[in-house]
């Protein structure tokens, strides 16, 4: 199997684009990485995308029609709901995340692999049994009932060992580098994991761990009010420290190194960094604004969650200043396209967010599906779909070829983003009609009528996006399958030969 | 590798940067891993640690511990997330002045007082409502109903049936959570409805309802016939459970069709649950409930009964029936709209309920109040006598929920109930929910107690509860 030059095999047509390196190999070998690891990790979550975006099709079946699944507790709403969005986090997402880690942290520390591929395997198969173990206590009524923190004891304390497995593996890795200097991503491979790791123990108190299996769930303060403020603290860190940090250091990588262009300032990636590490770990408390906790609490989050806009430009400045002259890319490199999506979304999302932390505007639009629709315009608009980018970047380069249809990744492009944003316009809507009609004084129930049209709507949207990433699955495991290099050589073999066609005799 | 192998040979540059960075600037693993986290547990310190070691406001007056039973439903409910569709808290913005209230109250710090109340449930969103001030709005059967299937309460609902999620056993201890989770507010609520229930079903002659799911499989409970006391109208009692004021008040709405039709629309959106869709109260909820829902199709119970005028309905529709599975729809549906379900009530013994039917005034069937009420009325309905004309409103809870349960009896009034130890009377009701609620939060402090729950000093318990918007 040929090393592919990894600037021009973003995508299965880049390739084509630059013919080259198929034929001859590069003059100086490149190294063979074995990325056994990043493959285990990638995989993994390329199935469970396509399995906990099921469980959102079971949600937003039972908004249409609640008696759907009538007679089966463990597709009851409110028990599938924590398995979606705990999969959607610790499955597809962390997985995902972990894949590209273990994928780009050799390339960017110069070394031959992680510091332990084989513990980095053993970790991807831990991860998925325990994803399998919380959701099965969730769908047979096992939850901490806590929001984002709602699995059992044991199966945080397996998730805590295997992430500090995770983190002694990049700590490792970074310890054996051969490059000096960290590079931007690096600085949040290394903080992110451990900012989680301490914001997941603390959050879920796993130092109460509660009745396990009857009686009072695991993990709580005992004081009520407090348990909120943490219970908050923690969820929007699991975005702010992990998800989000790990997007922009995804985006730091993929963006320099296939537009092959030097990163625009080294500056502005400081008060990316430090701004996150500073202003995003305090402003839980705006989920709990119009609740009897502490004003100066609320405050503290309200402040910050402006103030967040700082670092949020400083990315967004230098990832623009990167891009300059480079947009044909765009247009021409799908994962390219799928990340500055991601990248678009995610500006958006953080200015969506600073006002929605601002008392008025959140008055209007606390618990409706405005928030929901905020939610995913995070975790689906920005953080799945680098993700799809990512894998799609990555499966081509580990198994050195083109993926096998770049049709297939338009369609996977086209549905995820037109689903998607189809979604999210709709839950908008639905909001804001949720928002005016409570403020009038109109009753839930009254307005749930109403929103049937938006439900149904969202349930198509959905659809689309959950054939995205079949889709997806589909190209990468024939990607795996069939040698496209020769593939692709065959077919451009055949038009030549139809243009000119060989002399006879 | 160190300082001086990377002087011999050029450091190697990743290659997203152009130039190596100066120096001081650099960032080591050691500042990224260690400084990353000093900064944020320098956060945690500020917006966990500080709140969680100083904010522990006391228990508030109206805070009320939860009993054993309780509590278990109380973990039921975490464990299967309700909190995702129902909120914990009434926020400032859901308080509203009328006098249905679904959020009677701002929840304040110190109604979160207490051990029994970890979980958080303060939610996330409300496709449902908030469930803070749920206790005492509706009656055990009515929550037992609901969990079965929530089509059978409120056909628009959008909750998905619980009844593979729970057993018998589980439900009561949810419906008792639910019913006493409001703080003493709630418990007052919630003794006033198991007065009521006690007084329904003795005046009508039913069972008490099914516990739990166990009314799914079996048949509509039956009535006994009860000889009403000598010397009094039949329907006293049920006309204590509405106010005086609309006791003989006609509909304000014409009877035209567009009314009427109105009026249908509304009974087959929101009625056929419990009083099916024949209008005949065989609805898919009714098994679970005593006294079961009304029969409408019987021209003679529904149209010359003595409780049964328009200004009756209007009311029962407006406020509920206390006591019965009937809930209170002031909120949901508008004053028009609950007078058109009251014109069309009164024309669906002339089958308008049928699907092609489009109902016409013709079938209106105008209610004509007896000889027997007409006395009754005349003799009650005196301004003088009337408390809410009284300048001086009483400040006694239980009183004024006596009231609430029972508006239409006057401070002097005696109605005589068979099978009732004491005669209905506001003073006997009040004392009767007084012992309920006593019996309510007595068992919920010993059973804190013996849990080894944080309790505020025994002089908060004996606080007398407000009813929300009446102090």
């Amino acid at each position: 199997m040929e090393e592919i030059d990894e600037r021009s095999a973003g995508s299965g047509a880049a390739v084509l684009e630059a013919p080259t390196p198929i034929q001859a190999p590069p003059a100086e070998a490149p190294i063979r990485y074995p990325d056994r690891a990043a493959r285990h990790w990638l995989l993994a979550s390329v199935v469970w995308l396509t399995v906990v975006d099921l469980f959102g099709l079971v949600l937003a079946t039972q908004f249409v029609t609640p008696e759907a699944f009538g007679n089966m507790s463990w597709l009851a709403f409110s028990r599938v709901r924590p398995s979606h969005v705990s999969g959607v986090i610790l499955a597809w997402l962390t997985m995902m995340y972990f894949g590209a880690l273990f994928y780009m942290l050799p390339r960017l520390c110069g070394t031959r692999g992680m510091w332990s591929e084989r513990l980095g395997v053993w970790c991807a198969w831990g991860w998925s049994l325990m994803y399998l173990c919380g959701v099965v206590g969730l769908l047979t009524g096992h939850s901490q009932g806590r929001e984002y923190a709602e699995f059992i004891w044991p199966v945080d304390i397996a998730l805590l060992i295997i992430w500090s497995a995770n983190i002694v593996n990049i700590l490792g890795t970074v310890a054996l580098r051969t490059i000096r200097p960290i590079y931007v991503s690096v600085w949040f491979f290394i903080a992110s994991p451990i900012w989680l790791a301490v914001d997941y123990a603390i959050g879920n108190v796993i130092w109460r761990p509660g009745e396990i299996i009857g009686g009072a769930p695991s993990g709580a303060l005992a004081n009520s009010l407090d348990d909120a403020i943490l219970n908050w603290w923690y969820a929007h860190n699991l975005f702010g420290l992990w998800l989000t940090p790990m997007l922009i250091a995804m985006t730091y990588y993929i963006v320099p190194r296939i537009t092959n262009t030097p990163l625009y300032s080294y500056t502005l990636s400081l008060i990316s960094f430090w701004g996150m590490a500073f202003l995003y770990t305090g402003v839980g408390d705006h989920h709990i604004l119009q609740s009897p906790t502490p004003s100066w609490l609320k405050t503290i989050a309200e402040i910050s969650s402006w103030a967040l806009l700082i670092p949020v430009f400083a990315f967004t400045i230098n990832i623009l200043g990167t891009m300059k002259g480079n947009w044909d890319k765009f247009f021409t490199n799908l994962t390219m396209r799928f990340t500055m999506t991601a990248f678009f979304f995610y500006f958006l999302v953080n200015v969506q967010g600073a006002f929605e932390a601002l008392q008025p505007f959140n008055k209007l639009q606390h618990f409706t599906n405005f928030v929901v629709a905020h939610a995913h315009l995070a975790l689906l608009g920005a953080f799945t779909i680098l993700g799809m980018g990512v894998i799609d970047y990555i499966v081509a380069q580990v198994y050195a070829r083109p993926l096998w249809s770049r049709t297939l990744t338009e369609w996977q492009y086209w549905l995820v983003t037109v689903g998607f944003t189809g979604f999210f316009s709709v839950l908008t809507l639905a909001g804001f009609q949720q928002g005016f009609s409570w403020q009038e004084g109109i009753p839930e129930v009254n307005v749930l009528d109403q929103l049937h049209p938006y439900y149904i709507a969202r349930g198509v949207f959905g659809a689309m996006i959950i054939a995205s990433g079949i889709v997806q699955m589909v190209n990468i495991a024939l990607t795996m399958r069939t040698n496209t290099i020769e593939r692709r050589r065959r077919e451009t073999m055949r038009v030549a030969e139809a243009v000119a066609p060989p002399v006879a005799g | 590798m160190d300082e001086q192998d990377s002087l011999e040979e050029e450091p190697r540059t990743p290659r997203g940067w152009s130039s190596h960075p100066p120096e001081k600037m650099l960032i080591t693993p050691w500042i990224a891993g260690l400084g990353g986290l000093t900064v944020f547990l320098f956060v945690v310190f500020v917006v966990v640690w500080l709140p969680v070691h100083t904010f522990d406001p006391p228990a508030s007056a109206d805070w009320a511990p939860l009993s054993d039973q309780a509590t278990k439903g109380r973990h039921l409910f975490a464990r299967n997330n309700c909190f995702v569709c129902h909120s914990g808290y009434s926020r400032p913005q859901d308080v509203r002045q009328a006098l249905y209230f679904l959020y009677p109250k701002v929840s304040q710090p110190g109604d979160f007082y207490g051990s029994d109340q970890s979980p958080n449930l303060l939610g996330t969103e409300r496709t449902g409502p908030d469930l803070s001030q749920e206790s005492g709005w509706h009656p055990d059967d009515w929550q037992f109903a609901h969990f079965y299937d929530a089509r059978f309460t409120d056909p628009l609902s959008l909750m998905p049936p619980m009844r593979s999620l729970f057993s018998n056993g589980q439900v009561e201890q949810l419906t008792a959570f639910v019913e006493t989770r409001s703080g003493k507010s709630g418990l007052l609520r919630y003794a006033g409805q198991l007065y009521a229930k006690r007084v329904v079903t003795t005046v009508q002659g039913f069972p008490q309802p099914y516990r739990g799911f166990s009314g799914a499989h079996k048949p509509i409970v039956e009535q006994k016939e009860v000889a009403p006391p000598p010397n009094q109208l039949e329907e006293a009692p049920n006309l204590s459970q509405i106010d005086r004021s609309y006791w003989l008040s006609g509909d304000p709405l014409p009877v035209t069709e567009g009314n009427l039709l109105r009026g249908k629309e509304v009974f087959l959106q929101r009625c056929v649950g419990c009083h099916g869709t024949k209008g005949n109260g065989k609805g898919p909820g009714a098994r679970f409930f005593s006294p079961p829902p009304a029969d409408f199709t019987d021209k003679d119970d529904a149209c010359c009964g003595g409780d049964t005028g328009p200004g009756d309905f209007y009311f029962r529709i407006l406020r509920g029936w206390t006591g019965t599975g009937m809930e209170n729809f002031g909120e949901r549906l508008s004053v028009d709209d609950i007078w058109r379900v009251v014109l069309f009530v009164k024309t669906i013994p002339n089958k308008t309920l049928r699907e092609d039917v489009v109902p016409e005034p013709k079938d209106y069937i105008t209610w004509q109040p007896s000889k027997e009420l007409l006395a009754w009325v005349k003799g009650r309905q005196q301004l003088a006598n009337n408390v809410s004309f009284s300048k001086t409103q009483s400040k006694d809870p239980f009183m004024q929920e006596a009231m609430r349960v029972f508006p239409g009896l006057n401070p002097a009034d005696r109605v005589v109930v068979n099978g009732l130890g004491t005669p209905l009377s506001l003073t006997d009701a009040a004392a009767g929910i007084r012992a309920i609620y006593d019996r309510l939060l007595g068992r919920a402090w010993a059973d804190a107690k013996r849990r080894g729950d944080k309790l505020p000093a025994a002089s908060q318990r004996d606080i007398p509860p407000t009813v929300p918007g009446q102090q």
